[in-house]
């Protein structure tokens, strides 16, 4: 009844303290959170997905499915696969998904209900009514199904690597390391990736071979790595695990760099290996399957290469005296190394019949007095937390023995996940009952038990045979076995059932809790495809994606279906292979290495003067500057929008794009790029331009500079510059190769200020006193250059707010102290700093639209009534032709108008629907008739009342008419007229005083 | 994550790189003179086929060049990169390439994994 140690070279004998769920525990270094557990006889490690029932260790490694814990050392770390997970000094681990604790799991009442948690049960369970879903089911169903917690709020030390190599071995077992022996001192660069910290596979898995060439596997394993290590064109990477086989032979394997010590925060914890190689030889083996029978997931049912690989492996024998349950012939080697140590199985039990049993088999269960039911099944298991009785099915008796432990074996499935990842194609295998790879799709091999070759006397042949397009030496391997060569098995998936309780089910899916009743539910409601039936009953969709059942599901259905197995086809083997930590993925890209900032060269000076930044792209903008500490926003930018129109305000316009278009053909380019007509303008004059998709919707707007008709500034909106610019290219390469125009990005070669307001003029003058602002020396959407101090600067009579205004444009070196010099000069002018909000609600007073706000990819210039941006007379622009199309020259095209509230006080909510009716009706029964939306809503301090920018259809023809809007909470809509966009100076006399 | 090779820069990782959509659509030179159908044609149809495609790339985060290039879109493989002046290369230089890594019909897609 319980766990003894064994002799293993891999386990140091070094005690170490581990806590389970608060109680200490000691273990041996090397050990993993499963071999330690099974050490101390701990055998109910955790609470299943669904029914909460209680659940042990089902193997011996990344095929686990039960074994999921969560690691409080580290960050938290939920779902870590127990077989795997090795332990260390003060490992401080807890079980999952189980309250008040795993003993007297509240949650496992989900068993005693489970006819309504049947296959499909999340679709016909939680349909209606109205809202029930997000208040009461989704609460419910993530309360009580599912894994480990989230883990804690940490920094992330992973780095990701890249490789460029010839050859990648994946797995270091008998075949991979005869076929890296092959690669010795060649010209080829090879990666050897081995997911364990030993090399050697089943040789230090089990006692199956004997010798090899003479030697024993781990003589010949620490003779064929010392070789591999003294190689220069050879580099090995243990604790590596490859999860993913993409095209183009690209790899990903995660490195864990800690495995078996406490993770330093100061060092990388993970190494994502981002692989590119010519040539994949996947050798990573096979992977045991299991038996579905009565209750075989209770805790103490384990597949029984994975009970030898404890043996081996860490040194732990489980316990003395398992039943071993079989359908073929690999259990040989697990019955003769009980033996060996003295122990003696319960009983041996092997569906297949008496004359097809190995000789070898029946003579030790002879010799030992060992009880053998041959022709025999395991029909079910019972027991309080843990296997206490077995009961054995033999033609028409039943037996009953009491054993703690019983080892299943179901056969052997290669582990074909990255061949079929790598979009392979797998054949139905008779002989093995599994599928196996069959033709690569890219240049892939497979080895060994990968390859369905099960037999170790022909290995050395496919080795040989498989890697002769490399130009390598051949190997020999001479290998004398403990088990019989052939392989042998019996047809067998899943028992028959004696016993009918509540309680008592037959798994398929021990990961996410489906039975084999629900796969015969789902066929029977129709859902016979097997990707539907997969996805209806979540079979095999859990984290461990089936690895030890997904093909017992698949002969399940098929035998249901009366159709053959190849017939019924498999799911998709999807990337990752297992798991892998997000933290992997992310590598350094967290936190503000995720994405990077942007900041001005007046950052300093917006941070000192209490700027509160808004993000636009990936510039930091000031939104608003408080002028105390209690000052709102709403307060701040009222304050900086009437400060403005009574006296001047500046803003940091250093964000915004910037792209110089120079050559011979410059003029011909910027006619047909943008909606405006650049011919006749005179140099050193400025204009405000629009760009438009081929669709003839607005892109992208700026004012655009004319230095001469070879060269052009255009200036874009903060986040469109990427795009503008890349547009730009796109056409003058792949349309207009003839044109002779250079593009070059100077945004950042700029610091920018937009100042306006009335008394901007005398501020300029104050700053610039040799130059002359005069309207007649300096007139609107005019540009001049200047030499200032040491450097050179460009001034424009522009305006975004409606005020006389200019925009300077200085080497971004200079911007700081010319910005601070403007604010000494204006500081008797009451010139304030002002934000991207004030500026929003300035140029909507002026009815100025923004890109993005008014616009959305679906408004034209005509929509907004800029028809005379629109260059009628050139032959072609950009989107010229969509213009005339019979969809945007239609009347009832959403178009832009202004807004006020018939009732002063009423405010005009941005985003908000424009309708005819006064009261929206309690209960919605029919469509409300909707005109329009409200794109830009603001308070004007200027107007003392609310503004607002507006799309509506037709709205053109609508000037006068009185709607209504709604708001938020009420049903009553707020009364507005129709009028001018243009709230603020129509006739322009600000802007051009 | 495929190698795409541009034709001025050599091999790169896909993530290099843009796509820009299918190849040898080419600009009217006369927009006004087309029927609202012809032009609604060139600005809003394309075609998305199963197996061989002409397409553009641009090396966005390297050279930023724009090129071609011929995808097999069932298998993501690149059969040929080409400059945008040169000839677009013949349907019939392809007829041998792989139709998909399973051999799945022309339309549709679905689970092919298995060798019958
Ligand atoms: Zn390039």
């Amino acid at each position: 009844m319980s766990a003894i140690n064994n002799n293993c070279e891999y386990i140091s004998k070094r005690l170490i303290k581990i806590t389970f769920d608060g109680k200490t525990y000691e273990a041996y270094e090397g050990d993993t959170i499963a071999s330690a557990l099974l050490r101390n006889n701990i055998r109910l490690v955790g609470r299943s997905f669904k029914y909460h029932r209680p659940r042990g260790i089902y193997t011996c490694g990344i095929e686990e499915p039960n074994a999921l814990v969560q690691i409080i050392s580290e960050h938290n770390e939920p779902n870590t696969r127990a077989t795997i997970k090795r332990v260390y000094d003060g490992m401080e681990i807890t079980s999952q998904n189980r309250w008040p604790s795993l003993r007297y799991d509240f949650g496992a009442i989900n068993n005693i209900l489970s006819p309504i948690f049947s296959a499909g049960f999340y679709y016909k369970t939680f349909m209606g009514p109205k809202g029930f879903w997000k208040n009461l089911y989704e609460p419910l169903i993530r309360r009580s199904a599912g894994l480990g917690k989230p883990p804690k709020n940490f920094r992330s030390k992973s780095t990701h690597q890249y490789h460029n190599t010839d050859v990648v071995i994946i797995g270091a077992g008998l075949s991979g390391l005869a076929a890296a022996k092959k690669f010795i001192n060649t010209k080829y660069k090879v990666l050897f990736i081995e997911q364990d910290s030993y090399l050697g596979g089943v040789l230090k898995n089990s006692n199956k071979v004997k010798t090899i060439n003479g030697l024993t596997p781990q003589e010949w394993i620490s003779e064929t790595e010392e070789l591999i290590l003294n190689s220069k064109n050879i580099t090995i990477l243990k604790n590596t695990l490859v999860t993913t086989y993409n095209f183009t032979n690209h790899l990903i394997a995660l490195e864990d760099k800690f495995a078996g010590k406490k993770i330093d925060l100061n060092k990388s914890e993970l190494t994502l290996h981002k692989i590119r190689t010519s040539n994949t030889i996947i050798a990573n083996g096979h992977i045991e399957r299991f038996i579905s029978f009565r209750n075989n997931d209770l805790p103490g049912v384990m597949l029984a290469s994975s009970f030898e690989k404890y043996i081996h492996r860490y040194g732990v024998v489980p316990e003395k005296e398992p039943v071993i349950f079989t359908n073929n012939s690999s259990s040989l080697s697990l019955l003769k190394k009980l033996i060996s140590l003295g122990c003696k199985p319960k009983a041996y039990v092997d569906s297949r019949k008496k004359d097809n049993i190995e000789t070898e088999i029946k003579k030790i269960l002879k010799d030992k007095e060992i009880p053998f039911f041959s022709d025999a099944e395991i029909e079910g298991c019972d027991g309080n937390k843990k296997v206490e009785t077995i009961t054995i099915r033999q033609g028409k008796s039943f037996n009953k023995l009491k054993s703690s432990m019983l080892c299943v074996s179901g056969g052997y499935n290669p582990d074909i996940h990255l061949f079929t990842q790598s979009k392979g194609l797998v054949k139905w295998d008779k002989n093995i009952l599994s599928f196996k790879p069959d033709t690569p799709f890219q240049k892939t091999i497979t080895l060994g038990s990968t390859s369905g070759n099960y037999n170790f006397k022909k290995l050395c042949d496919e080795i040989n045979e498989k890697l002769s397009i490399f130009k390598t030496k051949k190997v020999s391997l001479d290998i004398n076995l403990n088990v019989p060569n052939k392989f042998s098995i019996k047809e067998l998936w899943e028992t028959k059932k004696k016993n009918n309780s509540n309680w008592s089910k037959s798994f398929i899916d021990l990961h996410n809790d489906v039975t084999t009743k629900d796969l015969k539910q789902a066929i029977t409601e129709g859902f016979d495809r097997i990707e539907h039936l997969k996805r209806y009953t979540t079979n095999s969709m859990g984290t461990d994606q089936g690895k030890i059942s997904s093909i017992n599901s698949l002969a399940i259905v098929s035998k249901m279906l009366k159709k053959e197995i190849s017939e019924v086809g498999t799911t998709t083997y999807r990337p990752p292979y297992a798991p892998l930590s997000f933290a992997a993925i992310a590598g350094r890209s967290t936190y503000e290495f995720y994405d990077p900032e942007r900041k001005t060269s007046i950052h300093s000076w917006h941070l000192k003067n209490n700027a509160v930044f808004e993000d636009v792209g990936q510039w930091k903008r000031p939104w608003y500057f408080k002028a105390s500490e209690n000052e709102t926003m709403h307060q701040a930018v009222q304050r900086e929008s009437k400060m403005l129109r009574e006296n001047a305000g500046i803003l940091d316009g250093s964000t915004l794009g910037k792209i110089e278009i120079k050559g011979r053909d410059a003029l011909e380019f910027m006619n047909l790029m943008y909606t405006n007509a650049f011919s006749k303008m005179k140099p050193m004059t400025s204009r405000y331009a629009m760009m438009l998709g081929e669709d003839g919707m607005i892109k992208d707007d700026g004012i655009i500079c004319k230095i001469s008709d070879q060269h052009f500034i255009a200036t874009t909106t903060s986040s469109g510059a990427p795009k503008v610019l890349a547009d730009m290219e796109e056409y003058l390469q792949t349309e207009w190769p003839h044109l002779q125009v250079y593009l070059n990005s100077i945004t950042e070669q700029f610091s920018t200020f937009n100042i306006s307001g009335p008394k901007t003029r005398e501020i300029m003058m104050k700053v610039f006193p040799d130059i002359d602002f005069s309207n007649d020396a300096f007139p609107f959407m005019t540009f001049k250059n200047f030499d200032y101090k040491e450097t050179k600067i460009r001034i424009m009579r522009a305006s975004f707010t409606g005020e006389l205004g200019y925009e300077i444009y200085i080497p971004p070196k200079f911007g700081l102290e010319l910005w601070e010099e403007i604010f000494s000069c204006g500081k008797e002018f009451n010139l304030i700093p002002y934000g991207t909000e004030t500026m929003h609600l300035l140029r909507a007073e002026k009815g100025y639209i923004v890109i993005g706000q008014e616009t959305d990819g679906t408004v034209t210039p005509i929509d907004l009534n800029y028809n005379w941006m629109i260059g009628k007379n050139k032959k072609d622009f950009i989107g010229k032709r969509s213009l005339s199309r019979p969809d945007t020259s239609r009347e009832d095209r959403k178009q832009l108008v202004g807004l006020s509230p018939i009732n002063k006080k009423d405010i005009i909510e941005e985003g908000q629907h424009i309708v005819e009716l006064n009261e929206l009706p309690k209960k919605i029964s029919n469509p409300i008739k909707y005109l329009g939306h409200v794109s830009s809503g603001y308070h004007s301090p200027n107007l003392n009342h609310s503004i607002g920018l507006a799309m509506i259809r037709g709205g053109k023809n609508l000037l006068g008419q009185k709607f209504f809007v709604t708001a938020t909470g009420k049903t009553k809509n707020i009364p507005v007229e129709i009028v001018n966009p243009v709230f603020i100076d129509p006739e322009n006399k600000r802007l051009t005083s | 994550m495929i190698l795409i090779k541009c034709p001025y820069c050599g091999e790169r990782d896909q993530s290099e790189f843009s796509n820009g959509g299918e190849a040898h659509v080419i600009r009217p030179k006369n927009p006004e003179s087309l029927s609202d159908k012809d032009w609604g044609e060139y600005v809003f149809y394309r075609n998305n086929p199963k197996g061989i495609f002409y397409e553009r790339w641009v090396h966005s985060h390297g050279c930023k060049k724009w090129f071609n290039a011929v995808r097999n879109t069932s298998t993501d493989q690149i059969l040929r990169v080409y400059k945008v002046n040169e000839k677009r290369p013949d349907l019939s230089d392809f007829k041998n390439t792989l139709k998909s890594p399973s051999g799945e019909p022309l339309v549709g897609s679905g689970n092919f994994a298995v060798k019958k």
